[in-house]
Protein backbone atom coordinates (compact mmCIF):
# COMPACT_ATOMS: atom_id res chain seq x y z
CA UNK A 1 0.00 0.00 0.00
CA UNK A 2 1.37 3.68 -1.14
CA UNK A 3 2.35 5.96 1.72
CA UNK A 4 0.63 9.48 2.20
CA UNK A 5 3.24 10.64 4.40
CA UNK A 6 6.86 9.32 4.68
CA UNK A 7 9.51 11.24 7.32
CA UNK A 8 13.19 10.42 6.79
CA UNK A 9 15.58 11.85 9.83
CA UNK A 10 12.91 14.42 10.59
CA UNK A 11 15.07 16.89 13.26
CA UNK A 12 13.69 19.72 15.27
CA UNK A 13 15.33 22.39 17.44
CA UNK A 14 14.40 24.93 19.02
CA UNK A 15 17.85 27.04 20.08
CA UNK A 16 18.43 24.93 23.10
CA UNK A 17 15.78 22.63 23.05
CA UNK A 18 15.75 19.68 20.49
CA UNK A 19 11.75 18.87 19.99
CA UNK A 20 12.19 16.26 17.50
CA UNK A 21 15.24 13.94 17.42
CA UNK A 22 15.48 12.03 14.09
CA UNK A 23 12.69 10.57 13.53
CA UNK A 24 11.49 8.21 10.75
CA UNK A 25 7.79 7.33 10.17
CA UNK A 26 5.61 6.07 6.95
CA UNK A 27 2.22 5.90 7.53
CA UNK A 28 0.14 4.25 4.77
CA UNK A 29 -3.07 5.57 2.97
CA UNK A 30 -6.44 4.86 4.71
CA UNK A 31 -4.60 4.46 8.17
CA UNK A 32 -5.88 5.86 11.35
CA UNK A 33 -2.65 6.41 13.30
CA UNK A 34 -2.31 8.08 16.60
CA UNK A 35 0.97 10.26 17.88
CA UNK A 36 0.91 9.41 21.65
CA UNK A 37 2.62 10.91 23.99
CA UNK A 38 2.82 13.66 27.07
CA UNK A 39 2.76 17.37 27.39
CA UNK A 40 6.32 18.46 25.07
CA UNK A 41 6.71 15.11 24.04
CA UNK A 42 7.04 16.73 20.12
CA UNK A 43 3.29 15.78 19.05
CA UNK A 44 2.46 19.28 18.07
CA UNK A 45 5.75 19.96 16.27
CA UNK A 46 5.47 16.95 14.63
CA UNK A 47 1.70 17.53 13.11
CA UNK A 48 2.72 21.43 12.68
CA UNK A 49 5.61 20.63 10.66
CA UNK A 50 2.95 18.21 8.34
CA UNK A 51 0.71 20.88 8.29
CA UNK A 52 3.14 23.45 6.71
CA UNK A 53 3.26 25.84 9.99
CA UNK A 54 6.69 24.81 11.41
CA UNK A 55 10.11 24.10 8.77
CA UNK A 56 12.15 21.26 10.41
CA UNK A 57 15.74 21.93 10.98
CA UNK A 58 16.95 18.76 8.76
CA UNK A 59 15.32 15.45 7.62
CA UNK A 60 12.94 15.29 4.70
CA UNK A 61 9.58 15.13 5.02
CA UNK A 62 6.80 14.18 1.79
CA UNK A 63 3.13 14.01 2.09
CA UNK A 64 1.62 12.48 -1.15
CA UNK A 65 5.13 12.33 -2.86
CA UNK A 66 5.63 16.09 -2.39
CA UNK A 67 7.31 18.55 -0.32
CA UNK A 68 5.46 20.40 2.19
CA UNK A 69 4.09 23.26 0.60
CA UNK A 70 0.85 25.10 -1.44
CA UNK A 71 0.46 21.42 -2.46
CA UNK A 72 0.56 19.42 0.32
CA UNK A 73 -1.83 22.52 1.99
CA UNK A 74 -4.77 22.03 -0.77
CA UNK A 75 -4.97 17.84 -0.05
CA UNK A 76 -4.43 18.27 3.72
CA UNK A 77 -6.95 18.90 6.14
CA UNK A 78 -5.60 20.49 9.26
CA UNK A 79 -7.23 20.77 12.78
CA UNK A 80 -5.16 22.88 15.12
CA UNK A 81 -5.79 22.97 18.94
CA UNK A 82 -6.88 26.48 18.75
CA UNK A 83 -9.45 28.85 17.66
CA UNK A 84 -7.82 29.49 14.59
CA UNK A 85 -11.38 30.91 12.45
CA UNK A 86 -11.44 34.90 12.15
CA UNK A 87 -13.70 36.49 15.01
CA UNK A 88 -15.43 38.50 12.56
CA UNK A 89 -17.27 35.61 11.04
CA UNK A 90 -20.05 33.97 11.73
CA UNK A 91 -20.16 29.79 10.92
CA UNK A 92 -21.90 30.80 7.43
CA UNK A 93 -18.44 32.91 6.50
CA UNK A 94 -16.31 29.91 7.78
CA UNK A 95 -18.16 27.74 5.39
CA UNK A 96 -17.58 29.62 2.67
CA UNK A 97 -14.08 30.47 3.27
CA UNK A 98 -13.83 26.83 3.39
CA UNK A 99 -15.68 26.55 -0.09
CA UNK A 100 -13.45 28.94 -1.67
CA UNK A 101 -10.18 27.55 -0.77
CA UNK A 102 -10.37 24.16 -1.13
CA UNK A 103 -11.68 21.87 -3.81
CA UNK A 104 -12.61 19.09 -1.57
CA UNK A 105 -14.78 20.82 0.76
CA UNK A 106 -18.20 18.83 0.38
CA UNK A 107 -21.17 21.75 1.77
CA UNK A 108 -23.77 18.75 1.83
CA UNK A 109 -21.56 16.82 4.76
CA UNK A 110 -20.58 20.16 6.20
CA UNK A 111 -24.37 20.81 6.89
CA UNK A 112 -24.77 16.79 8.12
CA UNK A 113 -22.06 17.59 10.67
CA UNK A 114 -23.15 21.06 11.55
CA UNK A 115 -26.81 19.54 12.46
CA UNK A 116 -25.58 16.59 13.85
CA UNK A 117 -23.60 18.89 16.06
CA UNK A 118 -26.30 21.20 16.92
CA UNK A 119 -25.06 24.24 15.68
CA UNK A 120 -26.57 27.13 13.78
CA UNK A 121 -25.03 28.12 10.53
CA UNK A 122 -25.69 32.17 11.56
CA UNK A 123 -23.87 31.64 15.01
CA UNK A 124 -21.26 34.25 15.45
CA UNK A 125 -17.79 32.50 16.01
CA UNK A 126 -16.72 34.94 18.83
CA UNK A 127 -19.99 34.19 21.13
CA UNK A 128 -19.14 30.21 20.44
CA UNK A 129 -18.08 28.35 23.82
CA UNK A 130 -15.06 26.17 24.20
CA UNK A 131 -16.63 23.29 23.13
CA UNK A 132 -19.09 24.52 20.40
CA UNK A 133 -15.78 25.76 18.90
CA UNK A 134 -14.03 22.49 19.14
CA UNK A 135 -17.59 20.89 17.24
CA UNK A 136 -17.30 23.55 14.29
CA UNK A 137 -13.78 23.44 13.85
CA UNK A 138 -13.89 19.76 13.31
CA UNK A 139 -17.11 19.98 11.13
CA UNK A 140 -15.14 22.17 8.46
CA UNK A 141 -11.84 19.91 8.94
CA UNK A 142 -14.46 16.59 8.34
CA UNK A 143 -16.24 18.06 5.17
CA UNK A 144 -14.02 17.93 3.74
CA UNK A 145 -12.75 14.89 1.33
CA UNK A 146 -8.79 15.48 2.21
CA UNK A 147 -6.54 12.90 1.63
CA UNK A 148 -4.90 13.51 5.22
CA UNK A 149 -6.53 14.78 8.16
CA UNK A 150 -4.37 15.80 10.91
CA UNK A 151 -6.26 16.50 14.10
CA UNK A 152 -4.35 17.85 17.05
CA UNK A 153 -5.79 17.19 20.30
CA UNK A 154 -9.67 17.08 19.35
CA UNK A 155 -11.18 16.24 22.71
CA UNK A 156 -8.94 18.35 24.90
CA UNK A 157 -10.61 19.96 27.43
CA UNK A 158 -14.18 19.64 26.40
CA UNK A 159 -17.03 18.20 28.61
CA UNK A 160 -18.13 14.08 28.26
CA UNK A 161 -21.00 15.09 26.50
CA UNK A 162 -19.13 16.84 23.78
CA UNK A 163 -16.31 14.61 23.80
CA UNK A 164 -18.48 11.81 22.27
CA UNK A 165 -20.27 13.95 19.90
CA UNK A 166 -16.77 14.73 18.56
CA UNK A 167 -15.64 11.07 18.82
CA UNK A 168 -19.18 9.86 16.70
CA UNK A 169 -18.47 12.92 14.49
CA UNK A 170 -15.45 11.81 13.58
CA UNK A 171 -16.19 7.92 13.23
CA UNK A 172 -18.69 8.76 11.24
CA UNK A 173 -17.27 10.86 8.62
CA UNK A 174 -13.86 9.02 8.09
CA UNK A 175 -13.54 8.48 4.64
CA UNK A 176 -11.58 5.02 4.31
CA UNK A 177 -9.90 6.19 1.48
CA UNK A 178 -7.83 8.71 3.36
CA UNK A 179 -5.24 8.61 6.15
CA UNK A 180 -5.97 10.46 9.92
CA UNK A 181 -3.39 11.22 12.29
CA UNK A 182 -4.47 12.04 15.48
CA UNK A 183 -2.46 13.57 18.53
CA UNK A 184 -3.66 12.63 21.29
CA UNK A 185 -2.68 12.34 25.49
CA UNK A 186 -6.34 10.87 26.15
CA UNK A 187 -5.72 7.63 24.94
CA UNK A 188 -8.66 5.62 26.28
CA UNK A 189 -11.22 7.82 24.51
CA UNK A 190 -9.27 7.58 21.38
CA UNK A 191 -8.10 4.03 21.30
CA UNK A 192 -10.83 1.85 19.45
CA UNK A 193 -10.70 4.21 16.08
CA UNK A 194 -6.88 3.90 15.87
CA UNK A 195 -5.08 1.56 13.21
CA UNK A 196 -1.63 2.17 14.11
CA UNK A 197 0.19 3.73 17.10
CA UNK A 198 3.52 5.77 17.77
CA UNK A 199 4.73 6.80 21.18
CA UNK A 200 6.36 9.96 21.40
CA UNK A 201 9.06 10.84 24.42
CA UNK A 202 10.66 13.74 24.34
CA UNK A 203 11.14 13.98 20.77
CA UNK A 204 11.73 10.18 19.94
CA UNK A 205 9.54 7.72 18.54
CA UNK A 206 9.75 4.97 21.74
CA UNK A 207 7.27 2.44 20.32
CA UNK A 208 5.45 1.84 17.40
CA UNK A 209 3.15 -0.82 15.44
CA UNK A 210 -0.10 -1.77 14.92
CA UNK A 211 -2.74 -1.36 17.68
CA UNK A 212 -4.35 -4.68 17.42
CA UNK A 213 -0.89 -6.23 17.47
CA UNK A 214 0.25 -4.45 19.90
CA UNK A 215 -2.51 -5.00 22.45
CA UNK A 216 -2.31 -8.64 21.29
CA UNK A 217 1.79 -8.90 21.61
CA UNK A 218 1.24 -7.23 25.42
CA UNK A 219 -2.06 -8.52 26.75
CA UNK A 220 -2.82 -5.29 27.59
CA UNK A 221 -4.95 -2.18 26.02
CA UNK A 222 -3.41 0.47 24.63
CA UNK A 223 -4.35 2.88 27.38
CA UNK A 224 -2.60 0.33 29.71
CA UNK A 225 0.43 0.21 27.42
CA UNK A 226 0.79 4.17 27.24
CA UNK A 227 0.40 4.44 31.10
CA UNK A 228 3.23 1.78 31.23
CA UNK A 229 5.57 3.37 29.08
CA UNK A 230 5.20 6.92 30.27
CA UNK A 231 4.92 6.17 34.02
CA UNK A 232 1.28 7.92 34.69
CA UNK B 1 -5.37 35.89 -4.58
CA UNK B 2 -8.93 37.65 -4.97
CA UNK B 3 -11.17 35.02 -2.40
CA UNK B 4 -8.16 36.16 0.10
CA UNK B 5 -8.19 39.35 -0.78
CA UNK B 6 -12.15 39.28 -0.29
CA UNK B 7 -11.92 38.16 3.00
CA UNK B 8 -9.46 40.69 3.80
CA UNK B 9 -11.82 43.30 2.71
CA UNK B 10 -14.71 41.64 4.73
CA UNK B 11 -12.55 41.58 8.17
CA UNK B 12 -11.90 45.18 8.12
CA UNK B 13 -14.48 47.43 6.54
CA UNK B 14 -16.21 47.34 9.63
CA UNK B 15 -13.55 49.34 11.28
CA UNK B 16 -12.77 51.44 8.07
CA UNK B 17 -16.14 52.26 7.94
CA UNK B 18 -16.11 53.52 12.31
CA UNK B 19 -13.18 55.26 10.93
CA UNK B 20 -14.75 57.16 8.27
CA UNK B 21 -18.01 57.96 9.71
CA UNK B 22 -15.99 59.76 12.67
CA UNK B 23 -14.21 61.94 10.52
CA UNK B 24 -17.38 62.41 8.26
CA UNK B 25 -19.18 63.52 11.42
CA UNK B 26 -16.45 65.58 12.79
CA UNK B 27 -15.66 67.14 9.72
CA UNK B 28 -19.17 68.18 9.50
CA UNK B 29 -19.02 69.72 13.02
CA UNK B 30 -16.09 71.52 12.20
CA UNK B 31 -17.31 73.00 9.05
CA UNK B 32 -21.18 73.70 10.69
CA UNK B 33 -19.24 75.38 13.58
CA UNK B 34 -16.72 78.02 12.02
CA UNK B 35 -19.48 78.29 9.49
CA UNK B 36 -21.45 80.00 12.83
CA UNK B 37 -18.44 81.62 14.06
CA UNK B 38 -17.01 83.34 11.25
CA UNK B 39 -20.78 84.88 11.12
CA UNK B 40 -20.08 86.56 13.96
CA UNK B 41 -16.48 87.54 14.23
CA UNK B 42 -14.18 89.67 12.09
CA UNK B 43 -10.90 87.66 13.23
CA UNK B 44 -11.16 85.77 10.26
CA UNK B 45 -7.45 85.42 9.46
CA UNK B 46 -6.51 83.49 13.34
CA UNK B 47 -10.09 81.12 12.74
CA UNK B 48 -9.29 80.31 9.05
CA UNK B 49 -5.78 78.87 10.48
CA UNK B 50 -7.21 77.15 14.07
CA UNK B 51 -9.78 75.43 11.25
CA UNK B 52 -7.16 74.09 8.59
CA UNK B 53 -5.20 73.10 11.74
CA UNK B 54 -7.68 71.06 13.18
CA UNK B 55 -8.41 69.64 9.74
CA UNK B 56 -5.08 68.42 9.22
CA UNK B 57 -5.62 66.75 12.69
CA UNK B 58 -8.47 65.34 11.80
CA UNK B 59 -6.63 63.90 8.63
CA UNK B 60 -3.73 62.80 10.28
CA UNK B 61 -5.34 61.12 13.14
CA UNK B 62 -7.29 59.21 10.14
CA UNK B 63 -4.20 58.17 8.52
CA UNK B 64 -2.40 57.14 11.44
CA UNK B 65 -5.66 54.55 12.80
CA UNK B 66 -5.99 53.13 9.35
CA UNK B 67 -2.23 52.74 9.02
CA UNK B 68 -1.81 51.09 12.84
CA UNK B 69 -5.38 49.26 12.42
CA UNK B 70 -3.79 47.79 8.58
CA UNK B 71 -0.62 47.17 10.42
CA UNK B 72 -1.77 45.35 13.22
CA UNK B 73 -3.46 43.06 10.85
CA UNK B 74 -0.92 41.45 9.58
CA UNK B 75 0.89 41.20 12.82
CA UNK B 76 -2.20 39.27 14.58
CA UNK B 77 -1.29 36.79 11.29
CA UNK B 78 2.18 36.43 12.84
CA UNK B 79 1.35 36.11 16.61
CA UNK B 80 -2.07 35.40 16.75
CA UNK B 81 -4.46 32.24 16.36
CA UNK B 82 -5.69 33.16 13.03
CA UNK B 83 -2.02 32.40 11.35
CA UNK B 84 -3.41 28.80 12.17
CA UNK B 85 -5.50 29.14 9.03
CA UNK B 86 -3.93 32.00 6.80
CA UNK B 87 -1.11 29.81 6.83
CA UNK B 88 -2.84 26.45 6.04
CA UNK B 89 -4.24 27.96 3.19
CA UNK B 90 -3.22 26.73 -0.50
CA UNK B 91 -1.67 30.15 -1.24
CA UNK B 92 1.92 31.30 -1.56
CA UNK B 93 3.84 33.98 0.43
CA UNK B 94 3.50 36.05 -2.42
CA UNK B 95 -0.33 36.03 -2.39
CA UNK B 96 -1.14 36.48 1.30
CA UNK B 97 1.32 39.53 1.38
CA UNK B 98 0.12 40.96 -1.73
CA UNK B 99 -4.10 40.36 -0.88
CA UNK B 100 -2.99 42.49 2.62
CA UNK B 101 -0.91 44.97 0.49
CA UNK B 102 -3.68 45.56 -2.56
CA UNK B 103 -6.57 45.82 0.37
CA UNK B 104 -4.33 47.84 2.43
CA UNK B 105 -3.74 49.95 -0.56
CA UNK B 106 -7.50 50.35 -1.40
CA UNK B 107 -8.41 51.22 1.79
CA UNK B 108 -6.12 54.29 1.23
CA UNK B 109 -7.52 55.27 -1.55
CA UNK B 110 -10.98 55.00 -0.79
CA UNK B 111 -10.73 56.72 2.37
CA UNK B 112 -8.85 59.75 0.48
CA UNK B 113 -10.98 59.81 -1.98
CA UNK B 114 -14.42 60.09 0.01
CA UNK B 115 -12.96 62.43 2.38
CA UNK B 116 -11.44 64.58 -0.42
CA UNK B 117 -15.15 64.68 -2.13
CA UNK B 118 -16.85 65.47 1.65
CA UNK B 119 -14.76 68.33 2.12
CA UNK B 120 -15.71 69.37 -1.17
CA UNK B 121 -19.08 69.11 -0.75
CA UNK B 122 -18.79 70.71 2.59
CA UNK B 123 -16.77 74.07 1.06
CA UNK B 124 -19.81 73.86 -1.57
CA UNK B 125 -22.63 73.92 1.17
CA UNK B 126 -20.73 76.31 4.04
CA UNK B 127 -18.35 78.05 2.00
CA UNK B 128 -20.40 81.58 1.27
CA UNK B 129 -19.08 82.04 -2.34
CA UNK B 130 -21.00 80.94 -5.51
CA UNK B 131 -18.87 78.38 -7.05
CA UNK B 132 -19.08 77.62 -11.07
CA UNK B 133 -17.44 74.04 -11.70
CA UNK B 134 -16.23 74.58 -15.15
CA UNK B 135 -14.30 77.74 -14.28
CA UNK B 136 -13.06 76.38 -11.21
CA UNK B 137 -11.65 72.85 -13.10
CA UNK B 138 -10.48 75.11 -15.88
CA UNK B 139 -8.59 77.38 -13.25
CA UNK B 140 -7.27 74.51 -11.82
CA UNK B 141 -6.07 72.44 -14.92
CA UNK B 142 -4.17 75.92 -15.79
CA UNK B 143 -2.46 75.64 -12.26
CA UNK B 144 -1.80 71.71 -12.68
CA UNK B 145 -2.00 69.96 -15.46
CA UNK B 146 -3.46 66.24 -15.38
CA UNK B 147 0.55 64.51 -15.87
CA UNK B 148 1.51 66.41 -12.96
CA UNK B 149 -1.42 64.75 -10.97
CA UNK B 150 -1.28 61.18 -12.20
CA UNK B 151 2.39 61.27 -11.50
CA UNK B 152 1.50 62.69 -8.16
CA UNK B 153 -0.65 59.77 -7.47
CA UNK B 154 1.30 57.05 -8.62
CA UNK B 155 4.74 58.83 -6.32
CA UNK B 156 2.03 58.46 -3.24
CA UNK B 157 0.78 55.22 -4.51
CA UNK B 158 4.43 54.14 -4.68
CA UNK B 159 5.46 55.66 -0.96
CA UNK B 160 2.53 53.76 0.49
CA UNK B 161 3.39 50.72 -1.14
CA UNK B 162 7.02 50.98 -0.03
CA UNK B 163 6.24 51.70 3.86
CA UNK B 164 3.95 48.95 4.10
CA UNK B 165 6.12 46.60 2.50
CA UNK B 166 9.25 47.76 4.77
CA UNK B 167 6.91 47.20 7.77
CA UNK B 168 5.91 43.55 6.56
CA UNK B 169 8.91 42.95 6.02
CA UNK B 170 10.57 43.89 9.38
CA UNK B 171 7.74 41.74 11.16
CA UNK B 172 8.04 39.12 9.36
CA UNK B 173 12.31 39.23 9.46
CA UNK B 174 11.60 39.78 13.33
CA UNK B 175 8.86 37.02 13.49
CA UNK B 176 11.68 34.54 11.78
CA UNK B 177 14.34 35.68 14.27
CA UNK B 178 12.61 35.68 17.68
CA UNK B 179 9.50 33.76 18.25
CA UNK B 180 8.86 35.49 21.53
CA UNK B 181 6.02 37.81 21.18
CA UNK B 182 7.31 40.04 24.08
CA UNK B 183 10.13 41.15 22.26
CA UNK B 184 8.26 41.54 18.80
CA UNK B 185 8.39 45.43 18.95
CA UNK B 186 11.68 44.85 17.38
CA UNK B 187 10.37 45.02 14.25
CA UNK B 188 9.76 48.77 14.75
CA UNK B 189 13.40 48.72 15.60
CA UNK B 190 14.22 46.92 11.85
CA UNK B 191 11.65 49.38 10.01
CA UNK B 192 13.09 52.34 11.84
CA UNK B 193 16.55 51.08 10.57
CA UNK B 194 15.89 49.68 7.39
CA UNK B 195 14.03 53.08 6.09
CA UNK B 196 16.66 54.52 7.01
CA UNK B 197 18.97 52.60 4.82
CA UNK B 198 16.77 52.52 2.21
CA UNK B 199 16.44 56.63 2.12
CA UNK B 200 20.44 56.88 2.41
CA UNK B 201 20.90 54.52 -0.26
CA UNK B 202 18.12 56.72 -2.29
CA UNK B 203 19.97 59.68 -1.56
CA UNK B 204 23.89 58.89 -2.54
CA UNK B 205 22.58 56.56 -5.84
CA UNK B 206 20.70 60.25 -6.76
CA UNK B 207 24.13 61.82 -6.38
CA UNK B 208 25.55 59.28 -7.97
CA UNK B 209 22.82 59.22 -11.51
CA UNK B 210 22.07 63.18 -11.04
CA UNK B 211 19.72 62.94 -14.14
CA UNK B 212 15.66 63.92 -13.69
CA UNK B 213 12.78 63.07 -15.72
CA UNK B 214 10.50 66.24 -16.66
CA UNK B 215 6.62 64.59 -15.97
CA UNK B 216 5.30 67.46 -18.62
CA UNK B 217 8.02 67.22 -21.05
CA UNK B 218 9.60 64.06 -20.69
CA UNK B 219 13.34 65.97 -20.91
CA UNK B 220 16.17 63.94 -19.32
CA UNK B 221 19.15 66.16 -17.95
CA UNK B 222 20.93 67.45 -14.68
CA UNK B 223 18.37 69.52 -12.44
CA UNK B 224 20.48 72.76 -13.38
CA UNK B 225 19.64 71.82 -17.09
CA UNK B 226 15.94 70.77 -16.54
CA UNK B 227 15.87 74.25 -14.50
CA UNK B 228 17.12 76.26 -17.67
CA UNK B 229 15.25 74.31 -20.36
CA UNK B 230 11.32 74.72 -18.21
CA UNK B 231 12.55 78.46 -17.65
CA UNK B 232 13.12 78.76 -21.62
CA UNK B 233 9.67 76.84 -22.40
CA UNK B 234 7.72 78.19 -19.90
CA UNK B 235 9.13 82.07 -19.75
CA UNK B 236 7.43 81.76 -16.01
CA UNK B 237 9.01 81.98 -12.56
CA UNK B 238 5.58 80.43 -10.88
CA UNK B 239 5.90 77.09 -12.37
CA UNK B 240 9.88 76.69 -12.35
CA UNK B 241 9.19 77.02 -8.63
CA UNK B 242 7.09 73.93 -8.87
CA UNK B 243 10.14 71.95 -10.22
CA UNK B 244 10.37 69.28 -7.32
CA UNK B 245 6.83 68.04 -7.79
CA UNK B 246 7.43 67.95 -11.93
CA UNK B 247 10.79 66.20 -11.77
CA UNK B 248 12.21 63.40 -10.34
CA UNK B 249 15.62 61.23 -10.10
CA UNK B 250 15.37 58.81 -12.59
CA UNK B 251 18.04 56.15 -10.72
CA UNK B 252 16.22 57.01 -7.02
CA UNK B 253 13.10 56.01 -8.77
CA UNK B 254 14.25 52.51 -10.18
CA UNK B 255 15.71 51.51 -6.99
CA UNK B 256 12.82 52.77 -5.07
CA UNK B 257 10.80 50.19 -7.10
CA UNK B 258 13.56 47.65 -7.01
CA UNK B 259 13.97 47.92 -3.62
CA UNK B 260 9.85 47.56 -3.02
CA UNK B 261 9.90 44.63 -5.30
CA UNK B 262 12.65 42.86 -3.36
CA UNK B 263 11.45 43.61 0.12
CA UNK B 264 8.07 42.15 -1.34
CA UNK B 265 9.76 39.07 -2.82
CA UNK B 266 11.35 38.56 0.46
CA UNK B 267 8.48 39.06 2.67
CA UNK B 268 6.70 36.30 0.72
CA UNK B 269 9.63 34.04 0.92
CA UNK B 270 10.31 34.14 4.67
CA UNK B 271 6.37 34.34 5.18
CA UNK B 272 5.86 30.57 3.04
CA UNK B 273 9.18 29.11 3.68
CA UNK B 274 10.54 30.46 7.37
CA UNK B 275 7.42 30.96 9.33
CA UNK B 276 7.37 28.97 13.03
CA UNK B 277 4.05 29.25 14.32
Amino acid sequence: MKNIVEIKGLTKKYLNKTALNNINLNIEEGKVVGILGPNGSGKTTLIKILAGLLRQTSGEVLIDGKNIGVDTKSIVSYLPDRNFLYKWMKIEDAMNLYKDFYYDFDEKKFNDILSFMKLEKNMKIDSLSKGMHEKLNLSLILARNAKLYILDEPIAGVDSVARDQILDAIINNYNEKSSMLITTHLVRDMESMLDEVVFLKEGNIILTGNAEALREERGMQIDDIYKEVFGE
Amino acid sequence: MFKYMKYEVRGTYRYILGVLSLVLILTTALYIYFNRVTNTSSEMSALEGIFIGLSVLILFGTALATFLYIVGSFRKELYEDTGYLTFTLPLTGNQIVGSKLVVALIWFIFLGVVIGLYNLIMMLIFVPVEVNFSELFSALFEIVNIKQILFSVLLIILSIVNILVIIYFSMTISRVTFRNKRIGGLWFILFLVLSGLIIYGGVKISEIFPYYIDINTFKIGTMDTLDKLYMEINDDIVLSADMDILTTNIASTVYMIIVTVLLFLGTGYLVEKKIDL
